[in-house]
């Protein structure tokens, strides 16, 4: 497979599931949050090929909603990250010297932390909700999409159309939006979506812990946590949800692969 | 340690962000002004902030950590019962990370464009989107509760019997390390065919060595640096990831410790829990530096 095609294959993944996602309410698919007890624990049927879970709902109409929160989740995050460390980064990297200190040292001290426990630890002290684990994975995303962009803009900043434009008179504004951010571009966007995989999986692993989204709404880790109890009698209540989280994992780390030899031939020689 | 000294003040802040007051979140319904009254001064949370910051500083760096708000136990003592397990696992997971990750990039690397190369380039993928917890709850399923060769919970230690230990901890560390095994896996093939360019590569299979003396005694020590930074992150990320593969399998390390604790809101225990794995992670990090001037001596000479 071509490295077009893996971002290609990654980008469908992705949008097939955000298409569903968006449409969900309109799916013929049944309601993700009626429960009837006489359907309890039914195995796949042609009807409902994911089976019921332990309340009698639908686990494919679960699945399709779920992936409104947990989709919604990891790109609200990313895009928080990108702007908030994005700035962040740029004038780290373009000031250097005391400014930078000041922004990368702190950011650091989150860095310190690993992410899954750090988003443990904000979601423990700011409640659950869709809304609050989105922001907590965006405090444990600046730093790093602050240190990429940092890194991008240290690299461009000494290059001899920099200067020249520099030399033309370029107010500083002009040199950083016009000339230094293009080439710091690429790697946002390849980081960004690598933060939407890890995001995906971060949501699902807080609400499977309890420390995520909230009960009535229906989200991946939360139907795992759920499953669990009935992993014998149901085990299509933690296969389905599992294999849903995997996909749009998958998807978006081919569309991260895959723009990455795209965008930058350069790294992609060696491949 | 200016890093540790951050890390001390952010997550002691965060504590402090607690809506409402923590004394009556632990007494719950049963909050009487004096019964809060009476918790918040045996827990100092009526000194200003910078005291009880100092205070509690002052005690972890003996590794004092307090009580906790519930059973009143010294949570240095729960912190360092639980470290052995957290810590075991984390080295096993490491273990089998590397024995399963290296190879697997040294496949591709070497015969790059293969059918093998491409089949550990798909295994890689797919190894870096599976959710740890889900490959534990079917690592259960299938080979615990399904065809019953090993336990799917507890812990037995390993002062008590070595075997049973293991047997315990051999599904948690591979759940741990699959994720992992994948990105070092992606990241041993990107070295390899780096330094496989290279012109003493070239020079050596030019001599007349054999492909297997060239990986070995050529390739790989120069792919060594990359790998071994990747192996050292990644043994940092599993400290957090343990946290979920305890819950999961019912272990009782340091991970397990932190949840329950969020969990009860026995914010102390978080607090210093918290510190404790973040020191940890630093200290991983440290030393995968200090491995680097080990492999590589241009690092040292610097």
């Amino acid at each position: 497979m071509t490295r077009g095609r893996v971002a290609l294959t990654g980008l469908l993944i992705v949008a097939a599931l955000a298409m569903a996602a968006i449409v969900a309410p309109a799916l013929p698919i049944g309601s993700p949050t009626e429960i009837s007890k006489d359907l309890a624990l039914r195995g796949p049927t042609a009807a409902e090929p994911f089976g019921m879970d332990d309340l009698g709902r639908s686990v494919l109409s679960r699945v399709i909603h779920a992936y409104r929160v947990s989709l919604g989740v990891a790109i609200t995050a990313a895009l928080l990250a990108v702007v908030i460390g994005g700035p962040l980064g740029l004038i780290a990297g373009y000031a250097e010297g005391i400014p930078e200190q000041l922004i990368m040292r702190p950011l650091d001290v989150l860095m310190a932390f690993p992410a899954i426990l750090l988003a443990i630890a904000l979601m423990s002290v700011f409640g659950t909700g869709a809304l609050l684990v989105s922001v907590s994975l965006a405090v444990v995303y600046t730093p790093i999409v602050a240190r990429v962009v940092r890194a991008a803009v240290l690299a461009t900043k000494v290059e001899v159309y920099v200067d020249g434009a520099r030399a033309l008179g370029a107010t500083v504004p002009r040199l950083v939006l016009a000339h230094i951010l293009p080439n710091a571009a690429t790697p946002i966007l390849v980081q960004a979506s690598v933060l939407m995989a890890i995001g995906i999986l971060v949501e699902a692993a807080l609400s499977f812990l309890g420390v995520g989204v909230r009960p009535p709404t229906p989200s991946l880790g939360l139907m795992l946590a759920d499953g669990r109890g009935f992993m014998l009698q149901a085990p299509w209540m933690v296969v389905f949800p599992g294999v849903a989280i995997m996909l749009a994992v998958l998807g978006f780390n081919m569309l991260a692969d895959g723009l990455r030899d795209w965008l930058d031939p350069q790294q992609a020689s060696g491949r | 340690m200016p890093l540790l000294l951050g890390m001390s003040l952010l997550v002691f802040g965060l504590m402090r962000l607690v809506p409402g007051d923590p004394a009556v979140a632990v007494l719950g319904y049963k909050a009487t002004p004096e019964g809060v009254r009476a918790l918040r001064e045996a827990f100092h949370l009526d000194e200003p902030v910078l005291q009880q910051y100092l205070r509690w500083l002052g005690g972890a760096a003996r590794g004092d950590f307090g009580v906790d708000f519930r059973q009143n136990e010294p949570i240095g003592r729960m912190i360092l019962d639980r470290l052995p397990v957290t810590l075991e696992l984390t080295l096993l997971a490491t273990l089998c990370a590397a024995l399963i990750g290296i190879p697997l990039g040294l496949l591709g690397g070497a015969r790059r464009g293969g059918m093998a190369d491409r089949a550990a380039l798909a295994v890689g993928l797919i190894g870096i989107s599976i959710p740890d917890f889900w490959l534990g709850i079917m690592l259960i399923l299938g080979l615990s509760l399904g065809a019953g060769l090993l336990p799917s919970a507890g812990f037995v230690p390993l002062s008590e019997s070595p075997l049973e230990n293991l047997q315990h901890l051999v599904l948690p560390a591979l759940t741990l390390a699959v994720s992992r095994a994948a990105v070092l896996g992606r990241l041993t093939r990107a070295a390899v065919l780096d330094v496989v360019q290279r012109g003493f590569v070239q020079f050596a299979r030019a001599k007349g060595l054999g492909e297997g003396a060239v990986l070995f005694r050529h390739v790989l020590p120069n792919a060594a640096i990359p790998i071994v930074t990747v192996l050292g992150l990644q043994t940092g990320y599993m400290l957090g990831g343990a946290i979920v593969v305890e819950m999961i399998f019912t272990l009782p390390g340091v991970g397990r410790l932190t949840l329950d604790a969020v969990l009860e809101r026995n914010y102390p225990v978080v607090q210093s829990a918290v510190l404790v794995i973040g020191a940890m992670f630093m200290l991983v990090n440290l030393t995968t530096d200090i491995l680097y001037g080990l492999i590589d001596p241009r690092v040292r000479r610097r």
